[in-house]
C-alpha cells in the first residue's frame, strides 16, 4: 500500500492491521516516533494524521492510507527548526527525551488548530505522559512557540 | 557531621557493594606529582572517540579541532552529557559548541569511585587505599545521584592537565617557557609574540607530554562555563527525533525478539505446546525456550510481540501463586511485632524516656514499578567468541559482566555501546533484559537481535520498590520538645535482592542494608532520645533501586509524623521543625528559604492550603512546600510547589532546577496513584491505565531556589523527590483534618484535577 509521510509517497507491504507505529519504526526506519505503552495511553507514539494528533501505536496502517501523515522527522531539522522545536530548546524542555517526539507532535497539532491556547486548552490537548516530569516547561514552551508564530504572522 | 549520628560506619547505598567486604582505611597512598600515582588512569583504549590524539581517558582532540569527550555516565535525562563536559571545558578552555560526547567502553579510569566509597575522588592526585581496591572492581555505574560528586575533581583536572600539556607542546615549538603561554578558546597563545596555535595542531605532540606537577584549578569566581545555565548538548537531538535510544538501534540484518515470562513471579516454564504454530506465523524466524522465559524472534517488533502473546505455555508456579498483597501484609504485620533484625540508630534511652504526651502512628506504602517511558530493550550480536550489545544501561561494566556470564564470552571480547536512556530511575541498573537478549543472540550467531519488552512485560516483571510499613512512637514535652522518638520499619531488603542479581558474593544481609533505613536515620531534628530499627520479610519478589530508594518512603513517614508531633506540641509545622535545627544550619537555612519563597508565614487565600517537608538524601537537603486549592471535600488542584535545594556547589543551575521539578512530579505520581498489588503470585497492574501517572493537567508549577555555598557538590537527580509526598499530604491535612498514613491518595478517595 502507499502512504504519504512527511509529503512523500512511500510503499509498504505489511498486514493491514499493523499499527502505523511499527510500520514507521521497523519497516521505514523512522525511529523518531517512540513506542511507550502500545495502548494509546502515554502518547510517546503521537504523529499527525491530516493535521490531528493520533496515537500511532493503536492506529492501523490501513486507516492511515490516503491521508497525510506527519512525524517528528517532518516538522523541522537541526538547520531549520519549527517554532515549537525552537521553543523546546529555548525552555530546555527535554530530560531523558524519550517522550518528547510525541509531546512535540501533540503540541504541533494543538498550535495548528489553536494559535493562542490557554492553560486549559493545553491541559486538555496535551495528555501525554512524561516520566521525567517536564510538564511545566512543555507548557511554557507551547506558549512561547505560540507567541513566536504570532510574531511571524 | 551531625551530632546525633551513630558511631557506626556510615555506609551509603553506594557503599552497599562492599558492606561487610573490603573496608578501607581512607589513607591516601599516592605520591605528589603526576608520574604516575595511579596507573589505572592510563588503562583506556579510546575506542569510539574518532580521529585525533588522546590527552587522557576523557579527552581526544582531532586535527580539525574537534574535541571528543568520553563521558562514562549514562545520560538518562539528568544532564550528565552536559554537566560533566562543562567541567572539562571550563579548565580546558574550549567552548561548549566544540564538544562531541561519546560513551566509552567500560574501562578502568571510568569507575564511579564516589558511588562505592562516598568520598571525593581525585584520580589525578592519587587514590586512597579503598579507592584502589574498588577501582579493581571497575564498577562503571550511574546512580545514587553521584555523577557530579564523582567527577567534580576528575573532570576539572582532566581539562586542566590537558590544557597544560597543550601549552607545553606549544612552548616547545616556540622555544619559550610554558609560563609564557596562555590558553583561550581552543588555542594556546604565546604571550610574548601574540602567536597562536590551535589545540588541533598541538594535540599529537601534547599527548606524549608528562607533566611534573598538577596545575591549580580555577576559583569559582573565575568560572565562565560552570555555574551557568548553558544550553544542554543533548537537546537538539531530542527535539528532532534523531537522539538514539536503545529502542532505536538499527543494525543491518537485525531481527526482533519478544519475550514471555512466567505469569507467576519466580515461576518456571515446563512446556511450550504450540511451537509449530508459532513458527508458522508470518515473519517468525525462531523460538528460544528456557526454564525462565520463551522468546519469539521475528522480522518486526509487532509480529514478534503478537506471536509471543500466542505462545501456549505450561508453568510451574514454584509455590509462589500463594503470594498476594494480603499475604504480604500478614508477613509485615508479623515482622512488626517481632524483635527487629537491626537497631540502626540509638541515642539515649528511648524506652525510659517514652512517657507522657505519647503519640503513635503507623504508616505504609505499597510496591511501586519504575515505569520508565522507554520499555526495557537490548540489541545483541554474538559472533564466535565476540559479542556486541547496544543498550541504554545505567552501568556499562555490569552490562559487560552480564553478557559475559550469559554467553561465556570473556569480558575483553564484549563491546558495550551505551545509547541514550529513555529514563533510568534505577531500573536500568538491572540486567535481566540484557541477559535475555544475549542468550537469544547466542542462538542466532551472526544475526543482531533486538529484544523488546512490552509495557506489560516490564510492569509485571519489574524489580519493584518494596512495600513498607513504618511505626512511630514519640513523646512530646509540654514545651514542644521531642523527648523520645522510636521508629521501626519493615520491608524486603533492596540491596540484598539487587546485589544477589548483580554481584552475589557482595550482597549484604538485610540487617546490613543501609538503603532500607536511609532517610529515617540521622534526622536533623533535635531529639533527646531516639531509636530507629529494622525488620524484614523474605519473599521471591524481586525488589530494586527506585529513584531515591529508602528516602522515597522514609521521607513520607518521618515528615508526616513530624507534622503530627507539631500538632501534638500545638505548634506551626514550620516553626516546630525550625526550632529543632540549631545544630544544623544548612537544614535551617533551606527550610527558612522555602518558608520565605512560599510566604508560609502569611495566611493563604481562602480555599488554599499548604504543607511543608524537609529531607536530606544523597547528600543534599531539600525543603518543599505544597500549595493546594480545595475544590470539593476530597477534590484538589495542586497549584504550586516551592522548593529549596542545598546541593553544595552546583555546576548547572538550570539542570538542578529541572531535576527538582521533575523529581517532584515523580514523587507525586507515586503519592497520587502509584500502587502495585499482588494476586495469585502475579502483579495486577500492567500498563498506564492501571498504573496512572501525573499528567499535564494535574502537574503543579514549581519554583526552585538553589542555596548558594561552596561545599563539595552533592546529589541532584533524586533529592527533590522524597519531600513531595509529605508536603502534599501535610497540605491535605491542613485542608481536611484527615491524617493520611498510607499511599496512594487515590485509595483514600482523593481526586486531583
Amino acid at each position: 500500500m502507499e502512504l504519504n509521510i512527511n509529503g512523500k509517497a512511500v510503499q509498504v507491504e505489511v498486514e493491514k492491521q499493523m499499527p502505523l507505529l511499527w510500520v514507521l519504526r521497523d519497516e521505514l526506519n523512522m525511529t523518531g516516533t517512540k513506542f511507550g505503552c502500545g495502548v494509546a495511553s502515554c502518547g510517546a507514539c503521537t504523529v499527525m494524521v491530516d493535521g490531528k494528533a493520533v496515537r500511532s501505536c493503536t492506529y492501523s496502517v490501513a486507516m492511515a492510507e490516503g491521508k497525510e501523515i506527519t512525524t517528528i522527522e517532518g516538522i523541522g531539522t537541526e538547520e531549520s527548526l519549527s517554532p515549537i522545536q525552537q521553543a523546546w530548546i529555548e525552555k530546555q524542555v527535554p530530560q531523558c527525551g524519550y517522550c518528547q517526539s510525541g509531546m512535540i507532535m501533540a503540541a504541533e497539532a494543538l498550535l495548528a488548530n489553536n494559535a493562542e491556547p490557554t492553560d486549559e486548552d493545553i491541559d486538555k490537548a496535551i495528555t501525554n505522559i512524561c516520566r521525567c516530569g517536564t510538564y511545566q516547561r512543555v507548557k511554557e514552551a507551547i506558549k512561547l512557540a505560540a507567541s513566536m508564530q504570532a510574531e511571524k504572522a | 557531621m551531625s551530632s546525633n549520628t551513630s558511631s557506626k560506619k556510615k555506609w551509603t547505598r553506594r557503599a552497599f557493594l562492599i558492606a561487610g567486604g573490603v573496608a578501607g582505611t581512607g589513607l591516601v597512598v599516592g605520591v605528589a606529582g603526576m608520574s604516575f600515582l595511579n596507573k589505572r588512569i592510563k588503562k583506556y583504549t579510546g575506542r569510539g572517540m574518532g580521529e585525533g590524539a588522546s590527552l587522557n581517558a576523557w579527552i581526544r582532540i582531532a586535527p580539525d579541532n574537534t574535541v571528543t569527550l568520553a563521558i562514562p555516565r549514562a545520560e538518562m535525562g539528568q544532564g550528565v552529557y552536559t554537566s560533566l563536559p562543562m567541567m572539562i571545558a571550563e579548565e580546558l578552555e574550549v567552548s561548549m559548541d566544540k564538544l562531541k560526547v561519546i560513551h566509552p567502553q567500560p574501562e578502568s579510569p571510568y569507575a564511579n569511585l564516589f558511588m562505592l566509597t562516598n568520598k571525593e575522588p581525585n584520580l589525578f592526585k592519587g587514590t586512597s587505599f579503598d579507592e584502589k581496591l574498588y577501582s579493581f572492581l571497575t564498577i562503571i555505574g550511574t546512580g545514587g545521584s553521584t555523577s557530579i560528586s564523582d567527577g567534580f575533581n576528575n573532570m576539572r583536572y582532566a581539562g586542566a592537565t590537558s590544557r597544560e600539556m597543550l601549552k607545553e607542546a606549544a612552548a616547545k615549538r616556540w622555544g619559550v617557557s610554558r609560563a609564557n603561554c596562555g590558553a583561550e578558546n581552543g588555542h594556546v597563545i604565546n604571550n610574548d609574540s601574540g602567536e597562536k596555535l590551535s589545540y588541533g595542531e598541538l594535540a599529537a605532540e601534547a599527548a606524549g607530554i608528562e607533566l611534573s606537577d598538577l596545575p591549580e584549578l580555577k576559583n569559582k569566581a573565575e568560572w565562565k562555563i560552570m555555574g551557568k545555565a548553558v544550553k544542554r548538548l543533548d537537546t537538539p537531538a531530542k527535539v528532532d527525533g534523531t537522539a538514539e535510544f536503545g529502542m532505536d538501534v538499527r543494525i543491518d540484518g537485525m531481527v526482533y525478539a519478544a519475550v514471555r515470562q512466567p505469569s507467576v513471579i519466580g515461576g518456571k516454564i515446563t512446556a511450550l505446546t504450540n511451537e509449530e504454530d508459532i513458527l508458522a506465523k508470518k515473519g517468525v524466524k525462531k523460538v528460544v525456550t528456557t526454564d525462565n522465559w520463551v522468546a519469539v524472534v521475528a522480522d518486526n517488533t509487532w509480529r514478534a510481540k503478537n506471536a509471543a502473546l500466542s505462545l501456549k505455555l505450561e508453568e510451574d508456579a514454584q509455590g509462589n501463586d500463594k503470594i498476594s498483597s494480603e499475604s504480604i501484609a500478614g508477613m509485615i504485620e508479623e515482622s512488626l511485632a517481632s524483635t527487629p533484625i537491626a537497631v540502626v540508630e540509638e541515642e539515649g534511652n528511648v524506652s525510659e524516656a517514652m512517657k507522657g504526651g505519647l503519640l503513635e502512628a503507623r504508616y505504609e506504602v505499597p510496591y511501586l514499578a519504575h515505569a520508565t517511558m522507554e520499555p526495557m530493550n537490548c540489541t545483541a550480536l554474538v559472533e564466535g567468541d565476540k559479542a556486541t550489545v547496544w543498550v541504554g544501561s545505567q552501568a556499562s561494566s555490569v552490562t559487560q559482566t552480564a553478557v559475559s556470564e550469559t554467553t561465556g564470552i570473556p569480558k575483553e571480547n564484549i563491546t558495550v555501546h551505551t545509547t541514550y536512556l529513555g529514563g533510568g530511575f534505577g531500573r536500568r541498573g538491572e540486567t535481566e533484559y540484557i541477559r535475555m537478549a544475549a542468550a537469544i543472540a547466542q542462538k542466532m550467531p551472526g544475526t543482531p537481535v533486538k529484544a523488546v519488552f512490552s509495557r506489560e512485560d516490564d510492569m509485571r516483571n519489574d524489580m519493584y520498590r518494596p512495600a513498607v510499613a513504618s511505626t512511630f512512637k514519640a513523646s512530646i514535652t509540654s514545651d514542644g520538645e521531642i523527648e523520645a522518638w522510636d521508629n521501626k520499619m519493615v520491608l524486603q531488603s533492596v540491596s540484598n535482592s539487587s546485589m544477589k542479581r548483580m554481584m552475589p558474593s557482595m550482597a549484604p544481609e538485610p540487617k546490613d542494608d543501609v538503603a532500607s533505613t536511609e532517610g529515617a536515620r540521622e534526622l536533623p531534628y533535635h531529639m533527646a532520645n531516639r531509636r530507629v530499627s529494622l525488620g524484614d520479610i523474605a519473599l521471591p519478589i524481586q525488589v530494586g533501586y527506585w529513584r531515591s530508594v529508602g528516602s522515597s518512603q522514609n521521607a513520607f513517614f518521618t515528615e508526616c509524623f513530624m507534622d503530627e508531633c507539631a500538632e501534638a506540641a500545638g505548634q506551626d509545622p514550620y516553626e516546630f521543625r525550625r526550632s529543632k535545627l540549631d545544630a544544623h544550619p544548612r537544614f535551617k537555612k533551606a527550610l527558612e528559604k522555602v518558608a520565605e519563597i512560599s510566604k508560609w508565614t502569611e495566611a493563604p487565600e481562602e480555599g488554599v492550603f499548604r504543607g511543608i517537608a524537609l529531607h536530606k538524601s544523597f547528600g543534599s537537603i531539600v525543603a518543599e512546600v505544597a500549595e493546594i486549592r480545595q475544590l470539593g471535600e476530597k477534590e484538589f488542584k495542586i497549584e504550586n510547589f516551592y522548593a529549596t535545594i542545598d546541593c553544595g556547589t552546583y555546576v548547572h543551575p538550570d539542570i538542578v532546577k529541572a531535576q527538582v521539578e521533575g523529581a517532584i512530579i515523580f514523587g507525586l505520581s507515586a503519592a497520587l496513584y502509584g500502587e502495585i498489588t499482588w494476586k495469585g503470585g502475579a502483579v495486577q497492574q500492567y500498563n498506564f491505565p492501571q498504573y496512572e501517572m501525573v499528567r499535564m493537567k494535574v502537574a503543579p508549577t514549581t519554583q526552585v531556589h538553589i542555596m548558594e555555598n561552596d561545599e563539595y557538590p552533592s546529589g541532584v537527580g533524586e533529592p527533590g523527590l522524597p519531600p513531595a509526598a509529605p508536603a502534599l499530604v501535610n497540605a491535605i491535612y491542613a485542608a481536611t483534618g484527615e491524617r493520611i498514613r498510607s499511599l496512594p491518595l487515590s485509595k483514600h478517595g482523593y481526586k486531583f484535577v
